[in-house]
C-alpha cells in the first residue's frame, strides 16, 4: 500500500499548543543556568570574601542583568506551568485539581514574597 | 444561504507523489456540521473525496479530522464557527495517509492490542463481580476512549516517534488497571515500562485538551509513571520469585 | 483474485457479530474465524445504542413477565417459542458481558443497576450510563482480542454470497483500502450486518445501516420476514434524527406538545396520574408513542421548527444532579447538536426511524432456509420482536442470538465437513459486474437515486400508511431500480479506497430491502404494532396473524406470501398501557 508520510519538520510551530509546550521546555534550560549561577556563587562564598565580591560584582554587569531578567520570567513561566500539569502527575487524591494548582503557586508566591522581604529588609 | 470555502488536502496513493488543496465552495445553513459539509461535497461537487464516518453523533469515533490545524470530530464542529473560511480539512496528523482524509490506522490497533485490554483473572464461574459506584468511579472516566484518534494525532512525541504506545493505548491500559475486577497489573508491567511506554510521554498534554470524551490519557499517562517507578524500585526491594 | 480460506466467516463486527466470532472459537478452538467488517468493529452501530439491555433480575420479576411484555409488546406477532428461550437466556448473556468486564451501572451494594423502560412491567433494563451499546461494544472488541482464532478483515465490504449446489460457501469482499477483491472461503457464514434505517430520510441511524447483510441473503434466496414492521423512535433531534435515548423517558423525563399538555394522554397511554406508572404515558411502548406524534402534528398541536415540527421531551423537573451522573451522554449531545441545556431548556423532539424489526428469517437457532448462512441481531428476524421492539430487548438480542448464531454455525462445520471448493471460477462473474460499476461515464448521480429513495418511504411507508400511499412507493422504487440498473455514474473510478463506489453498491441492497418493505406493507391489511394502515385501522388477527416472507423477485418486484405465528401460552389480546397501575418508583 503506497500511503504517504508526511514530514514533521516544523511541527512545533504549526500549533500555539506546541509552542507554548516548547517554551516551557527552554525554560528548563534557564532554570539549570540559574541553579547553576547560584552554585558558583556558593563556591565563590567558601573561597573566601574577595572571591565572593568579585562574584556579586560580576552579577551587576549588564549581560547578567539582561540574563537574570530573562530567566525571572522563564523560571516564573516554569512554575506556573509545573504546577498546571501536577494534578496530572499526582496519585488519585481527595484534593480537586484546582486546589492543587492553586495551592502550588501561591506556595510559590508566597515563598518568593518571604524571600524578597528577607532580602530588601 | 452562506457559502464557506472548504479547502481538503486530496492524496491519491495511484496517481499523486505528494498531497495537493483542493478547494470547495459549500453553502451551509447554521445547523450544518463540517461532516455534513463534507457530504455535501462528495454527493453535490465531487464523489471522489474519501473520508470516514458513520455515526454523527461523536461516538463511533470515525471522523476524526485536522480543522485548521486542530485535531477534531468532524460531525460536532459546525460550518458556522468557521466563516468565513476558508477552513482547511487534512487528515489526522502523525499517520500515514492512504487516500484524500483516510489514515492508516493499523499502527493504533496493534498499539491496542499491546496493552492486553481484557479483564486478567479469574472471574466468579457464575453471576457477576460485585462493584461498587465507587469502585466503577476509579476507572470509569478512562473507559470512555471511542478510539477516535484524535490524542495521536495530537500528541508531538507520537508524531516524531511512532514506537511510543500512545494516550489512547496507555489510557485503555490504565482503564483495565484501575477496575477493582482486574488483576493484570503485572502482566501489563512490561508495556508500561518500555522506553516507548509511559516513558515515551514528555507531558506535552495536548492529548487530553483535544479529547473529545474526557478521557485526559494524560493523567492516565503520567499516573503511571509513578507506577512502573514504584515497579523498579519493588524489583530490588523484594524480588519476585521467579521474575 | 486473493483466496483466503476459513470456517465460520462472520460478516459484521458490532454486538452481534462479534459475539457470534467469540462463541464460535470458545465451541471449537481449532476453528478458523474470520470476522469481516466494512469498518473498524468499534465503530459498528451497536456503540450508538443508549439506553441498556433487558434481563430479568429483581426478585419481584420473572421470565414470564419480559415474556408477556414482550409479546404484547410485539402485538402477538412474536414466535413464542423463541421468546421463551430469549427471555430464558437474557440474563446470562449481561452477566457474561460484565464478567468480560461490561461496566454496567450499579447500586450501592455493588449489584448491577436496572432501570425502566418503554413497555417493561417491570423494572429490568441494565445499563452503562446512558452508553451502553457503546460499552457492551467495546468490551466485546476488547475481549475479541484474546481469541488468536479470530482472524479480523477491518474495512472489508462483502459484495456477494458464493452459494454452490444451495450451500453457502462462502463470500466474495472487497479489501477497502486496496480496492482489491478477495474470495473467502468457507463451511458456514453468519451475517450481523444490521438494520436498513438509512432508507429513510429521517433516522437515528449511522451511515453504514444500509442493509448489506439482507440484500445478500435476499439475492441469494433466504425471504426477508416481517419487513413492513419499522421503528420509529419517538425522541430524535429534528433534522439529523441523533438519537435522544428512551432511558431519559425511563429516569421520568415527559413529552408536551407546543402547549406545554402531556399529550400521550389523550392516546391510550393515561391518565397521567399516578405518576410514573410502568407501561404508561412516557414509559409506554414507541410504536404508540410515535403514532401519537403523528396525530398531535395533524391537530396542529406540534411547535414548527426549520427542520418539521418537534414536539418538547422535559427533564429540567430531574435535577442537574440525576441528568449529569445518568444521562450524560444525551446531555452533551443536545448541548452539541441542538445547543439546549436539558437542565434549564426541554429538548425539540420527533419520530425518526430507529430499528428494523424484519429482517432474514432464521429459526430459534440462527439458521436461514439456505444452509450454511446464518443470522443474528438486527438484520436477522428470529421471532422476538414481532411487530414493534420493546427498546432493551435488542441490545441483549444480539449477544443471546450472536451467541446461538456462533455456535450453530460452528456445529455445522463439525457435522458437515466440505472439502474446500476453489470459488474463484464462480467468483469471476459478480467480481467483473462490482468491477464494471467503475467504468460509468453517463448515467445519474448517486446522491439524485438515494434520496429520491428516502424521500418515497418517508412519504408511503411511514408511520401511517394507506394503500394509494404505499402503491406510489412500489411503482417509485421499480422506477428507482431501473434507473440504478441502467447505470449510476461515479466521479471516482479508481479503485483504492473508494468509498463513493462502496456507496453505490449500498444503495443496490438499499432498493432491494426498501421494496421489501414497502410491498410488505401493501400485502398487510391491517393495523398492527408500528405498521399503522389509515385504511385498515383494526388489527386483524383473523388473516394477519402472520408473518410476511418476502421472496426476491429478480430485476422485478418481491412475492409475498405468509406465515402463520407461533402461539403457545399467550393469546392474542388488546394491547394495554396506560390504565391503573401501581405506580413506579424510579431508582
Amino acid at each position: 500500500m503506497n500511503t504517504y508520510k508526511r514530514s514533521m519538520a516544523g511541527w512545533w510551530q504549526r500549533n500555539p499548543f506546541y509552542r507554548w509546550y516548547m517554551l516551557r521546555e527552554l525554560s528548563c534550560v534557564f532554570v539549570t543556568a540559574y541553579a547553576l549561577v547560584l552554585l558558583l556563587g556558593l563556591y565563590r562564598l567558601v573561597q573566601g570574601p574577595e572571591a565572593f565580591a568579585a562574584w556579586q560584582a560580576a552579577l551587576a554587569m549588564p549581560g547578567s542583568l539582561v540574563f537574570h531578567l530573562v530567566a525571572l520570567v522563564l523560571v516564573g513561566y516554569h512554575s506556573w506551568t509545573w504546577f498546571k500539569i501536577m494534578p496530572k502527575t499526582l496519585p488519585r487524591i481527595s484534593l480537586p485539581d484546582w486546589a492543587v494548582v492553586t495551592g502550588g503557586i501561591g506556595a510559590v508566591i508566597a515563598v518568593s514574597a518571604a524571600l524578597l522581604w528577607t532580602a530588601l529588609g | 444561504m452562506r457559502s464557506i470555502a472548504i479547502e481538503c488536502l486530496r492524496y491519491h496513493p495511484e496517481t499523486d507523489r505528494a498531497p495537493r488543496l483542493q478547494s470547495y465552495d459549500v453553502p451551509f445553513t447554521d445547523d450544518m456540521s463540517v461532516l455534513q459539509g463534507l457530504q455535501y461535497i462528495k454527493d453535490q461537487l465531487d464523489g471522489s473525496l474519501t473520508f470516514r464516518w458513520s455515526c454523527r453523533m461523536a461516538i463511533c469515533g470515525s471522523c476524526g479530522l485536522m480543522l485548521n490545524g486542530k485535531p477534531s470530530l468532524g460531525c460536532e464542529h459546525f460550518l458556522r464557527d468557521y466563516y468565513p473560511g476558508p477552513l482547511r480539512v487534512e487528515p489526522l496528523n502523525h499517520f500515514p495517509i492512504v487516500r484524500d482524509l483516510a489514515i492508516d490506522q493499523s499502527d493504533f490497533l496493534r498499539k491496542l492490542e499491546s496493552v492486553k485490554p481484557w479483564l486478567i483473572g479469574e472471574p466468579p464461574a457464575k453471576g457477576t463481580h460485585l462493584q461498587t459506584p465507587r469502585q466503577l468511579d476509579e476507572y470509569y472516566q478512562y473507559s470512555q476512549c471511542i478510539n477516535c484518534l484524535l490524542c495521536y494525532a495530537a500528541c508531538a512525541q507520537y508524531g516524531l516517534n511512532d514506537k511510543f504506545t500512545g494516550p489512547a493505548a496507555l489510557a485503555l491500559l490504565h482503564r483495565y488497571n484501575a477496575d477493582s475486577r482486574d488483576h493484570g497489573k503485572q502482566e501489563r508491567m512490561q508495556v508500561v515500562n518500555a522506553e516507548d511506554g509511559v516513558w515515551g510521554c514528555t507531558l506535552v498534554g495536548y492529548c487530553s485538551e483535544v479529547c473529545p470524551k474526557g478521557v485526559d490519557p494524560a493523567r492516565a499517562v503520567n499516573q503511571n509513571k509513578i507506577e512502573s517507578t514504584k515497579d523498579y524500585f519493588l524489583r530490588f526491594l523484594a524480588p519476585r520469585k521467579g521474575a | 483474485m486473493q483466496r483466503v480460506q476459513a470456517d465460520v466467516v462472520v460478516i459484521g463486527a458490532g454486538g452481534a457479530g462479534l459475539r457470534a466470532a467469540i462463541a464460535a472459537a470458545e465451541r471449537d478452538p481449532k476453528l478458523r474465524v474470520a470476522l469481516m467488517s466494512k469498518v473498524l468493529p468499534m465503530r459498528s452501530h451497536t456503540v450508538a445504542a443508549e439506553g441498556g439491555a433487558a434481563g430479568v433480575t429483581r426478585d419481584e420479576d420473572s421470565l414470564e413477565h419480559h415474556f408477556h411484555d414482550t409479546v404484547s409488546g410485539g402485538d402477538w406477532l412474536c414466535d413464542q417459542d423463541v421468546v421463551d428461550y430469549f427471555v430464558a437466556h437474557c440474563t446470562e448473556e449481561l452477566e457474561q458481558l460484565e464478567r468480560w468486564g461490561c461496566p454496567w451501572s450499579r447500586k450501592p451494594d455493588g449489584h448491577v443497576n436496572t432501570r425502566f423502560f418503554g413497555g417493561m412491567t417491570i423494572q429490568r433494563t441494565w445499563f452503562a450510563a446512558d452508553r451502553s451499546g457503546f460499552h457492551m461494544l467495546h468490551t466485546l472488541f476488547q475481549t475479541s482480542l484474546k481469541y488468536p482464532q479470530i482472524r479480523r478483515y477491518d474495512e472489508y465490504f462483502c459484495a456477494e454470497l458464493m452459494v454452490v449446489e444451495g450451500r453457502v460457501r462462502g463470500v466474495l469482499a472487497i479489501c477497502i483500502a486496496t480496492g482489491e477483491m478477495v474470495c473467502i472461503e468457507a463451511s458456514s457464514v453468519v451475517l450481523a450486518t444490521g438494520g436498513a434505517g438509512r432508507v429513510y430520510r429521517q433516522n437515528t441511524n449511522a451511515g453504514t445501516v444500509t442493509g448489506d447483510g439482507m440484500g445478500l441473503a435476499f439475492r441469494a434466496g433466504a425471504p426477508l420476514r416481517d419487513m413492513e414492521f419499522v421503528q420509529w423512535h419517538p425522541t430524535a433531534l429534528p433534522g439529523s434524527g441523533i438519537l435522544i435515548t428512551e432511558a431519559c423517558r425511563g429516569e421520568g423525563a415527559i413529552l408536551v406538545n407546543k402547549d406545554g399538555y402531556r399529550y400521550l394522554q389523550d392516546y391510550g397511554l393515561g391518565p397521567v396520574d399516578p405518576w410514573p406508572r410502568a407501561k404508561a404515558m412516557e414509559l409506554g411502548p414507541r410504536d404508540r408513542l410515535s403514532q401519537a406524534f403523528w396525530h398531535e402534528h395533524r391537530k396542529g398541536r406540534t411547535l414548527e421548527t426549520p427542520q418539521g415540527p418537534v414536539v418538547q421531551l422535559d427533564l429540567r423537573h430531574l435535577g442537574a444532579k440525576k441528568i449529569h451522573e445518568r444521562l450524560p451522554l444525551i446531555t452533551e449531545a443536545a448541548q452539541t447538536f441542538a445547543g439546549i441545556d436539558t437542565v434549564k431548556q426541554p429538548i425539540p423532539v420527533c419520530p425518526a426511524v430507529h430499528y428494523t424489526m424484519g429482517g432474514i428469517q432464521t429459526n430459534v437457532r440462527c439458521e436461514t432456509p439456505l444452509r450454511g448462512l446464518y443470522a443474528a441481531g438486527e438484520c436477522a428476524s428470529v421471532g422476538i420482536h414481532g411487530a414493534n421492539r420493546l427498546g432493551s430487548n435488542s441490545l441483549v438480542e444480539i449477544v443471546v442470538f450472536g451467541r446461538v448464531a456462533g455456535e450453530s454455525a460452528a456445529e455445522y462445520v463439525r457435522a458437515t465437513p466440505q472439502p474446500v471448493r476453489d470459488l474463484s471460477a464462480l467468483a469471476q462473474a459478480p467480481a467483473e459486474r462490482l468491477r464494471a460499476m467503475l467504468d460509468r461515464r453517463e448515467g445519474e448521480r448517486l446522491a439524485v437515486l438515494r434520496d429520491a429513495m428516502r424521500d418515497s418511504m418517508e412519504e408511503g411507508v411511514g408511520i401511517y400508511r394507506t394503500e394509494n400511499g404505499i402503491r406510489a412507493t412500489c411503482a417509485k422504487l421499480a422506477e428507482l431500480r431501473g434507473r440504478y440498473r441502467r447505470g449510476v455514474r461515479l466521479d471516482d473510478t479508481s479503485r483504492p479506497f473508494n468509498t463513493e463506489w462502496l456507496s453505490a453498491i449500498e444503495l443496490g441492497f438499499m432498493l432491494e430491502v426498501a421494496e421489501a418493505m414497502a410491498h410488505s406493507a401493501l400485502e398487510r391489511q391491517e393495523s398492527r404494532g408500528a405498521h399503522m394502515r389509515l385504511d385498515y385501522e383494526a388489527r386483524d388477527d383473523t388473516r394477519f396473524l402472520k408473518h410476511s416472507l418476502a421472496h426476491y423477485g429478480g430485476d422485478g418486484a418481491p412475492r409475498i406470501d405468509h406465515r402463520p405465528v407461533t402461539i403457545t401460552k399467550s393469546p392474542p389480546k388488546e394491547r394495554h398501557y396506560g390504565g391503573a397501575g401501581k405506580q413506579a418508583v424510579l431508582s
